[in-house]
């Protein structure tokens, strides 16, 4: 009997070791009903973009970016600058008027792309997926204060994303925001 | 200076390295066993205490397989839940703070195994029967001992964060259950028997005792 159960254990193990790429894209693709409705995270956001892919990079007052230093930096797809949006009471930029993007990295890199280098996304492939450390030239191990840590914080149509950016799945008018979190 | 510490090790390296210093505790504890009395209940709980705490450490290199769970389950099952839970605790407590990382989640973690350990001792009237372990029945019960503990620590989320978020968050989690289940099944298919023998030889007290002793509380 203990023969047995000892061979399909390690049958078992094998078999999940051998599915689990599979399970974590069924799983990614189960998330997708979690995730928010788009609409609401359009606030503030260029009208034009209702409907679009959009992406927003929000630097923490300590550390601001560069250029995009006051107010939030709207972006066209094209590159062109849409305008400043400077009642939001934060700093930084978004991309938008993308569609047809579904994973979340590709999105991300091509996005970033259009702002020439000043939203350049410097990150390392773990065994889990991309990990983000750095966007628009803020690294979040240079980011100290009050706090144990910071890091890029994923949040998905105004929700915190419980999927690292790798594994996540955009529906058509999804908004990605990044910004500095802390523990 | 020769730094022999500085030495970086591939994740296979390092696993390598730790089964065979996990090799070389057990065959210790093995030894040590046969020289004990016979009843020495309280030594053999330290004796898994030690092995529960380097298993969950050696074995950190791999997500979520670790033989505490296995351990604190035949605990229960021999030595009753009192006994199962202080094993969680002290093994939680214990790999935490000098290693893994404490925080509110350890609280959490010695609740789950506890539960582990309970369960072991309620049922096992069922899983131990006139003194042979019932493998397929404690494989079966290790297996989905690892959902059980995974969602009792998941669901610490909850001091923080709004009860919508738990679902999504236990789905996102599905992978590292299977992989504790999964290990919990190949530590129960290897491990359970010689460690169940170990402990029968030395287990305190008769089971039912321990068990009308956790109802009436």
């Amino acid at each position: 009997m203990s023969d047995k159960l000892r061979t399909a254990s390690i049958l078992v193990l094998v078999a999940l070791v051998l599915l689990a790429p599979a399970i974590r894209d069924a799983i990614s693709e189960e998330s997708v009903i979690y995730v928010n409705d788009s609409e609401s995270a359009h606030d503030g956001l260029p009208s034009e973009w209702n409907d679009e892919q959009v992406i927003c990079v929000l630097f923490p007052d300590d550390f601001p970016h560069s250029i995009y230093s006051s107010g939030v930096t709207m972006i066209d797809a094209d590159g062109s600058a849409i305008g400043v949006n400077e009642n939001y009471n934060v700093t930084g930029a978004c991309v938008g008027g993308f569609s047809g993007y579904s994973d979340g990295m590709e999105f991300m890199l091509d996005a970033t792309r259009v702002a020439g280098g000043h939203l350049a996304v410097g990150y390392e492939v773990g065994d889990w997926g991309p990990y983000v450390h750095t966007i628009g030239g803020l690294n979040d191990a240079e980011v100290t204060g009050d706090f144990s840590g910071a890091y890029w914080e994923l949040h998905h149509n105004g929700e915190m994303s419980w999927l690292g950016i790798g594994d996540v799945i955009l529906s058509e008018g999804d908004v990605i925001l990044w910004r500095i979190g802390t523990w | 200076m020769y730094d022999f510490h500085n030495i970086a090790l591939t994740p296979a390296e390092t696993l390598l390295l730790n089964a065979a210093i996990l090799s070389v505790i057990v065959f210790a504890l093995l030894k040590a066993e046969r020289r004990l009395d016979e009843n020495s209940g309280w030594i053999m709980l330290a004796l898994l205490a030690v092995f529960a705490f380097a298993g969950r450490i050696l074995f950190e290199p791999l997500p979520n397989i670790q033989p505490v769970t296995l351990i604190v389950l035949l605990a229960g099952i021999y030595l009753g839940s009192p006994r199962a839970f202080a094993l969680a605790g002290v093994v939680a407590l214990s790999t935490n703070v000098l290693v893994l990382g404490h925080g509110p989640w350890t609280l959490f973690q010695v609740i789950g195994w506890g539960a582990v350990g309970c369960s072991g001792a309620l049922l096992a009237d069922r899983l131990l029967i006139e003194g042979e372990l019932q493998l397929n029945r404690v494989a079966a019960l290790a297996f989905v001992s690892g959902f059980t503990f995974n969602w009792i620590v998941s669901s610490s989320i909850l001091l923080k964060t709004d009860p919508a978020m738990l679902a999504p968050y236990l789905l996102n989690g599905l992978l590292f259950d299977l992989y504790h289940a999964v290990g919990n099944l190949v530590f129960a298919a290897w491990m359970a028997a010689p460690i169940g023998d170990m402990l029968l030889r030395h287990s305190i007290a008769p089971t039912s005792e321990t068990v009308s002793e956790i109802v009436t509380n």
